[in-house]
């Protein structure tokens, strides 16, 4: 059922960028996308696979959302913004992969997940690896918006 | 009760020994101590995740526990009963989940709530799901709309296609939301006349990804959905029996291609659209009617769909076929080169090769050939001719002229094979060299290799990415901003074109076209673009 294997995700994504951003996201409505594209400045991607099953979860931040999680994270020890992004990005990619995933195997569903890969550049985008429709939910916070898109079968 | 005994004194290897046993052992008698660390944890996360490891096996050995356990007054040993609960699917757990169900209104417990219900599956779990349908939680929602499709519960339908009608109210339509999705589904799933004949009137659904969910759903549904669609075939909307075709198509049962032979000798299928539709669909399914059919099919005189009857005919090449076809093309009518044209527009490599055997009629293809200016067709038909071997093959392939070298590009993007074939030849026919995709997606990926086009002609309705979709980020694109990007569309509706319009489009054309009115739209475009 997607929605229990999605929810955790959701969760954690709330809970991690709440904890070490200090951002706090309000969710949008989930809707279904067609195609298997995630646009965004800076994605986290991670794949999935366990109990016959595989997929993929993507967190695309716009610019000024990923920016201002670095400065919330870092302070004024920024050195490279840039690289710092993608180290953040990347990090809480791997905290929001980690929390669902540890919920979802309190649930008996043991799932391994991949490195997260990072990718930076305006309005980029990036293909997930799966059939099935893939479920999107928006996130707003005041310093931008966020979506992840989940997709699993 | 031994094993636990001092637990929090030993040292991590001898914790985590005792509780990999317990999970193996699944001993009752541990449950009070490991209850204890699980409410008063260890501190060490390692530790503590497998004391909950071990809980969860243990709980699965004892359903009373767990039933006494989901009136607790903690709240983590609460949840953890409710998914122990519907892991081991333990019936008499059913009744008080379904009370918690009915008074609990947190939405992350009430989710917990429902997956485990939904894993028991108990002889009276529908109603309970009904009373979620129309939960503000979008989520809570959906799953309860996929129940309703797994309890097939015939009391959900009216919420369900309230559901999907809601979805195409105007502030709706622009996306689809997961429980138009789940709706969807669960209307297939529950299958019952009412529900079918509605995801039948709704194939044209406002919101592009809703009217590919209820394709997919439909055909999915193979046979059991056949019957609903022949009233389709009917229906006052083109794009619905367009539509239905399609999908008669995608099924690829007999039964469907006996159903459009009879819409056919109905009279229902004069518009050419719907015409074009139904020979694909016939070419696809290939049942003796629909060869029959389809032969009928080279008396019209629309390339476009004479070149759907030749990709169909292609595809179901049999010797009574083959005669007609040469028969045709020799008769000498007006339409005869028209047929020789579309069997190399639509690059029938197969009927090519066995006509060509015909006598009088390898000249006619050879003069249709020698005319394309697609030097990917002309060398697909050289290859064939020498395969072909003999000495007048032979001499045929060596005689094909050669295209002029195209400067420009021009990216067409179609589902339809037939379609794409039409795009390559005009545009090649323009002196364009063309980059063809079946899809968005696909077309985005020429974007993103780096290809360059000068003009873009793009279908609306598409699986995997839609053309309002591509041309959005077409618009995004570097060197994209002021491309020409003309839109083929069969859609009624102003509504679908505005939204179009509003992603980028510089104009539309509406299907069907001659070739010539494709390439005067296209001649304005480039004109419009280079006075500007």
């Amino acid at each position: 059922m997607d929605v229990e294997l999605a929810k955790p995700f959701v969760k954690a994504a709330v809970d991690v960028i709440g904890t070490m951003a200090f951002i706090t996201p309000r969710a949008g409505k989930p809707f279904v996308k067609k195609n298997t594209i995630a646009t965004g400045d800076v994605t986290g991607l991670v794949g999935l696979t366990g109990d016959g099953k595989r997929g993929s979860v993507s967190i695309s931040f716009q610019k000024s959302c990923a920016v201002a999680m670095v400065k919330n994270m870092l302070g004024d020890d920024i050195q490279d913004i840039l690289q710092d992004v993608k180290d953040a990005v990347g990090e809480i990619t791997n905290m929001i992969s980690g929390q669902a995933r540890a919920g979802l195997a309190e649930k008996g569903l043991v799932l391994q997940g991949s490195t997260p890969t990072v990718i930076m550049g305006d309005n980029h985008s990036i293909t997930h690896i799966a059939k099935s429709p893939i479920m999107a939910i928006p996130f707003e916070t005041d310093q931008g918006n966020f979506t992840i898109e989940f997709c699993f079968e | 009760m031994a094993t636990l005994e001092g637990f929090r004194n030993k040292d991590f290897l001898d914790q985590i020994t005792i509780l990999n046993d317990i999970a193996g052992s699944k001993t009752p008698q541990d449950l009070p101590a490991l209850i204890d660390l699980f409410a008063n944890p260890t501190g060490d996360t390692g530790v503590d995740y497998m004391v909950v490891g071990a809980l969860n096996a243990v709980l699965g050995t004892s359903e009373s526990a767990v039933i006494e356990g989901l009136a607790s007054a903690s709240v983590p040993f609460r949840t953890l009963c409710i998914r122990t609960a519907g892991e081991y699917a333990f019936a008499s757990a059913a009744e008080p989940l379904s009370a918690m169900a009915a008074s609990e209104t947190d939405p992350d417990l009430l989710v917990e709530i429902l997956a485990s219900l939904a894993k028991i599956r108990p002889a009276g779990g529908a109603a309970v799901f009904r009373a979620f349908l129309e939960h503000p939680d979008a989520m809570l929602a959906a799953m309860a709309m996929e129940m309703a499709g797994v309890y097939a519960d015939p009391l959900a339908l009216p919420t369900l296609m309230d559901t999907v009608k809601g979805a195409e109210a105007d502030d709706a339509y622009d996306t689809c939301g997961i429980t138009t999705w789940k709706a969807i589904d669960a209307l297939a799933a529950i299958a019952t006349p009412e529900s079918l004949a509605f995801l039948v009137e709704c194939v044209h659904h406002k919101n592009p990804t809703a009217r590919r969910i209820i394709t997919d759903a439909l055909v999915r549904l193979g046979e059991t959905a056949l019957p609903y669609l022949e009233p389709a075939y009917s229906a006052a909307s083109l794009d619905m029996r367009i539509l239905a075709c399609n999908i008669a198509g995608f099924i690829g049962l007999r039964k469907g291609a006996d159903a459009l032979v009879r819409a056919f000798d109905t009279g229902r299928f004069t518009d050419p659209n719907v015409r074009y539709a139904a020979f694909e669909a016939l070419g696809r399914i290939g049942t003796l009617k629909g060869l029959v059919c389809l032969v009928d099919g080279l008396e019209e005189n629309d390339e476009l769909i004479l070149m759907a009857v030749v990709t169909g005919l292609e595809r179901h090449a049999a010797p009574g076929v083959l005669k007609t076809i040469a028969e045709r093309i020799t008769a000498g009518t007006e339409n005869s080169p028209r047929i020789a044209k579309a069997i190399i527009a639509s690059r029938a490599l197969r009927l090519f090769q066995e006509l060509y055997k015909e006598p009088g009629v390898a000249e006619s293809l050879m003069t249709a050939l020698c005319q394309s200016q697609d030097q990917d067709i002309l060398d697909a038909f050289a290859q064939r001719l020498k395969q072909m071997g003999t000495d007048a093959a032979c001499a045929d392939a060596a005689s094909l002229p050669r295209a002029k070298a195209a400067t420009r590009k021009a990216l067409a993007v179609d589902d339809s094979k037939s379609m794409l074939a039409l795009y390559r030849n005009i545009l090649t026919d323009m002196g364009f060299e063309p980059l063809l995709a079946s899809n968005g997606q696909e077309a985005y990926a020429f974007v993103e290799s780096g290809e360059f086009a000068d003009v873009v002609v793009t279908d609306m309705n598409m699986p995997i990415m839609d053309g309002v979709e591509l041309v959005a980020k077409l618009r995004g694109a570097l060197g994209y901003e002021d491309t020409p990007i003309l839109m083929v569309t069969t859609e009624s509706e102003n509504s679908q074109r505005d939204v179009a319009h509003k992603a980028g489009v510089s104009g539309f054309i509406t299907k069907p076209f001659k070739p010539e009115a494709l390439k005067t739209a296209l001649r304005q475009l480039l004109g419009a673009q280079r006075e500007s």
